[in-house]
C-alpha cells in the first residue's frame, strides 16, 4: 500500500474495476493531480478528461450517474469547491446523484502556489450540502477502506478531502472503518485532542514529544458526516479540556464540530481550536511554513497542549 | 399519433398549464407555453419512453435545463401517464413532489434543475454513458435561449463534440425573451447556428410551434453519427394566448381568474 492517499485510492479503483464495478473516473486536466495514470493505462475507456472545465466535470458526472455508472471525480479541491460549487449543490447534492467527489491537495498542500490553490473551507462548504457523506481519511489504510465503502456500499454523494504527503498508517492493522465513528488512537486522562484527517499525524507527534507530562486522548475525525459523537462526548466528559487540530478553517471544520458537540450536549468543556482562523488567508508559503505559522506542526501543537494543561494546573 | 392528434394534445397541455398555474398562483407561464410543442413532439411522437417504467435503463432521456418551464414538463408528463392528473391539482402543495423547479421526486424528471446552465452538462454525461455502455438510447436537453448566456453551456457543447455524441440533441427554445427584456437587448447570443456549428454541432432550425417540422428534424438526425445535434426552435413566449404572446411580464406573472378564463377560452378554439 502506498503512503500517498491518492495512490492508495487508485489501487482501490483498479481492484474494484477488476471485481466488476462499473466506475468511471473524471478529471478536469487533473491527470497528474489525481495520480490516475496507472488506472488510465489499465482501463483507458474508464477515464474521461473534460479539459479545464470544472463545472462541466461535475455536471457530466451527475449525467453519467443517471446513465448507471459510478462516477468518481478527482481534481484540485480549490477549483472543485469554488468553481463547481453550484454543480456540487444542484447536480450532485440536490439531485442526490451517485457521484463520488475527491477534493485533492486540500488545505495548503499546494504550498507556494498560494491562496488561489489553497482550500481550507472544503469541509465547511460541503457540510452545507445535504445528502453528501463527508470523509477526511487519516491514513492510507483508512483511505482505502473509505474509498471502497464510498464506491461499493454507499449509493449517493460522497465527498473525500485528501491532504498531500506521505502518511504512515496510524490505525492498527486490524482496524475496520465504520462510517461516523471517530478513530481513537490513544487513551488519556488530561486532555482530548480531535484532529481532522491527516492532521492527526502532527497531533500524535506532539503528544509523544511531551511524554508523561501529557496524558492525551487523541481522535482522528475522519467521518464528518455521518458523525457519531458518543466517543467524543465520553472523552470530553472525562478530560474537560479539548484541542482541535485541522489544516482547515476553524470555522465549519473540526473546531466548529467539536464546539457544537460541547454546546449541544452541555459539556461545559474548555476548547482551543488550531487551524486557519476566521477572516485570514493562508500564506503563499510552503506547506511546512504554513503549518508552522498556524501552529499546526508538532511543535505548535505541543505548545498549545502545554499551555492548556498549564492553565488548568 | 397523427400530427393533428399531437396538435390536439399540445392544446390540452397548454390548457393544463394555464389551469395549473392559475390554481396554484405560482409558476412560469410564458416559458411553459413556449416549449409545449417541442415536448409534445418528443414525448408523444418520438421518444422511446414508457410511463410505467420511468427507470428503464434503455429509455430515451429528456432533461429540462430551463427548469423554470416545469409546468410545461409536468403537464406533458401527466398527459403521458407518468402520474395522475390529480397531482397537478396539488401543484405547489407542501407535500407535492411538483415544485416550481423540477426535481426527481416527480416521476419522469431526470435531473433537478432550476439554476440555469446545468442541464446541458448533465445531458452530455448521460449521452456519454450511453456511448460508453453500448446503449442505444438518445438524450434530449432543452435550454432557453437566454440561458445560453451561462458559460457552462459552452463547456458542455465543447465536450459533446469532443466526445462525438451523435446521440445527443440540444433543443434551444428560441423565444428571444428572457426575464425582463429581449435577449437581444440584454446580452446578444446570436448567431446561434454559427456558434453551435463552430462548436462542432450539426444545426437544424425549425418552427418550434410546428410539430410536423420538429418531428421532421428529429427524424432526419443520424443518432449514430459523430456529431451532436442542435435544433434551434423558433418559438413565441406565451404561445397560444394572445395577450401573453411576446410580453416579457408573462415570464412569471400569475393570471387573474378572469385572465385565466379568457386564456382557457382562447385555447379551446
Amino acid at each position: 500500500m502506498s503512503a500517498c492517499l491518492r495512490e492508495t485510492q487508485v489501487e482501490v479503483y483498479t481492484a474494484l474495476v477488476k471485481a466488476g464495478l462499473n466506475m468511471i473516473y473524471l478529471v478536469s486536466d487533473s491527470v497528474s493531480t489525481s495520480k490516475i495514470k496507472p488506472f488510465r493505462d489499465a482501463f483507458p475507456e474508464r477515464v474521461v478528461n473534460v479539459g479545464i472545465a470544472e463545472q462541466n466535470l461535475l455536471g457530466m458526472a451527475a449525467g453519467l450517474a443517471n446513465g448507471g455508472f459510478v462516477p468518481v471525480t478527482g481534481n484540485a479541491a480549490p477549483f472543485l469547491i469554488s468553481r463547481s460549487n453550484e454543480q456540487l449543490k444542484v447536480d450532485v447534492s440536490y439531485t442526490n446523484s451517485n457521484v463520488k467527489v475527491n477534493g485533492l491537495h486540500a488545505g495548503f498542500s499546494y504550498g507556494t502556489d498560494g491562496c488561489t490553490h489553497h482550500e481550507v473551507n472544503d469541509v465547511s462548504v460541503v457540510r452545507g450540502l445535504p445528502n453528501f457523506e463527508i470523509y477526511v481519511p487519516c491514513d492510507p489504510r483508512e483511505c482505502a477502506m473509505i474509498t471502497e465503502y464510498a464506491l461499493v456500499e454507499r449509493t449517493g454523494p460522497v465527498y473525500m478531502s485528501l491532504n498531500t504527503g506521505n502518511f504512515p498508517n496510524v490505525t492498527a492493522e486490524g482496524y475496520r472503518f465504520v462510517p461516523g465513528k471517530p478513530v481513537q488512537l490513544s487513551e488519556g486522562r488530561d486532555i482530548t485532542v480531535v484532529a481532522l484527517g491527516t492532521a492527526v499525524h502532527d497531533a500524535l507527534e506532539a503528544v509523544r514529544s511531551l511524554g508523561a507530562s501529557c496524558s492525551a486522548e487523541v481522535f482522528a475525525l475522519s467521518s464528518v458526516r455521518p458523525l457519531d459523537p458518543a466517543p467524543l462526548i465520553a472523552s470530553i466528559r472525562k478530560t474537560g479540556l479539548v484541542l482541535t487540530v485541522e489544516q482547515h478553517s476553524t470555522h465549519g471544520g473540526a473546531g466548529s464540530l467539536v464546539a457544537e458537540c460541547i454546546a449541544d450536549n452541555g459539556l461545559g468543556a474548555r476548547l482551543r481550536r488550531l487551524g486557519v482562523p476566521e477572516g485570514v488567508y493562508t500564506k503563499n508559503w510552503s506547506a511546512p511554513d504554513n503549518k508552522k505559522y498556524f501552529k499546526l506542526d508538532a511543535a505548535g501543537i505541543a505548545e498549545a497542549l502545554l499551555g492548556m494543561l498549564g492553565s488548568r494546573r | 399519433m397523427e400530427t393533428r392528434e399531437l396538435e390536439a394534445t399540445a392544446r390540452e397541455i397548454r390548457r393544463s398549464i394555464v389551469a395549473t398555474i392559475a390554481r396554484a398562483k405560482g409558476g412560469h407561464m410564458g416559458a411553459s407555453l413556449s416549449e409545449v410543442d417541442i415536448l409534445t413532439a418528443l414525448f408523444f411522437g418520438f421518444m422511446r419512453c414508457n410511463p410505467s417504467a420511468p427507470d428503464d435503463p434503455e429509455r430515451d432521456r429528456f432533461i429540462l435545463s430551463k427548469g423554470h418551464g416545469s409546468e410545461g414538463l409536468y403537464c406533458t408528463l401527466a398527459h403521458k401517464g407518468y402520474f395522475p392528473q390529480a397531482m397537478l391539482d396539488d401543484y405547489l402543495g407542501h407535500d407535492s413532489p411538483l415544485t416550481i423547479h423540477p426535481t426527481r421526486h416527480a416521476p419522469g424528471v431526470e435531473m433537478n434543475t432550476g439554476a440555469l446552465g446545468h442541464g446541458f452538462s448533465n445531458a452530455v454525461g448521460v449521452a456519454l454513458s450511453a456511448k460508453k455502455s453500448g446503449r442505444r438510447f438518445r438524450t434530449f436537453v432543452l435550454t432557453g435561449d437566454g440561458e445560453l448566456q451561462e458559460g457552462t453551456n459552452w463547456e458542455a457543447a465543447m465536450a459533446a463534440a469532443n466526445f462525438k455524441l451523435g446521440n445527443l440533441v440540444a433543443f434551444v427554445d428560441n423565444n428571444r425573451l428572457q426575464l425582463a427584456d429581449t435577449v437581444e437587448n440584454t446580452m446578444r447570443i446570436e448567431p446561434l447556428d454559427r456558434k453551435f456549428e463552430a462548436f462542432g454541432f450539426e444545426v437544424l432550425r425549425v418552427d418550434g410551434h410546428s410539430i410536423a417540422e420538429i418531428l421532421g428534424a428529429l427524424g432526419r438526425i443520424d443518432y449514430e453519427s459523430d456529431r451532436p445535434h442542435a435544433i434551434i426552435a423558433r418559438t413565441v413566449k406565451g404561445k397560444g394566448v394572445s395577450f401573453m404572446e411576446g410580453v416579457p411580464e408573462w415570464h412569471h406573472r400569475i393570471p387573474t381568474p378572469e385572465e385565466a378564463a379568457k386564456a382557457l377560452e382562447e385555447l379551446s378554439k
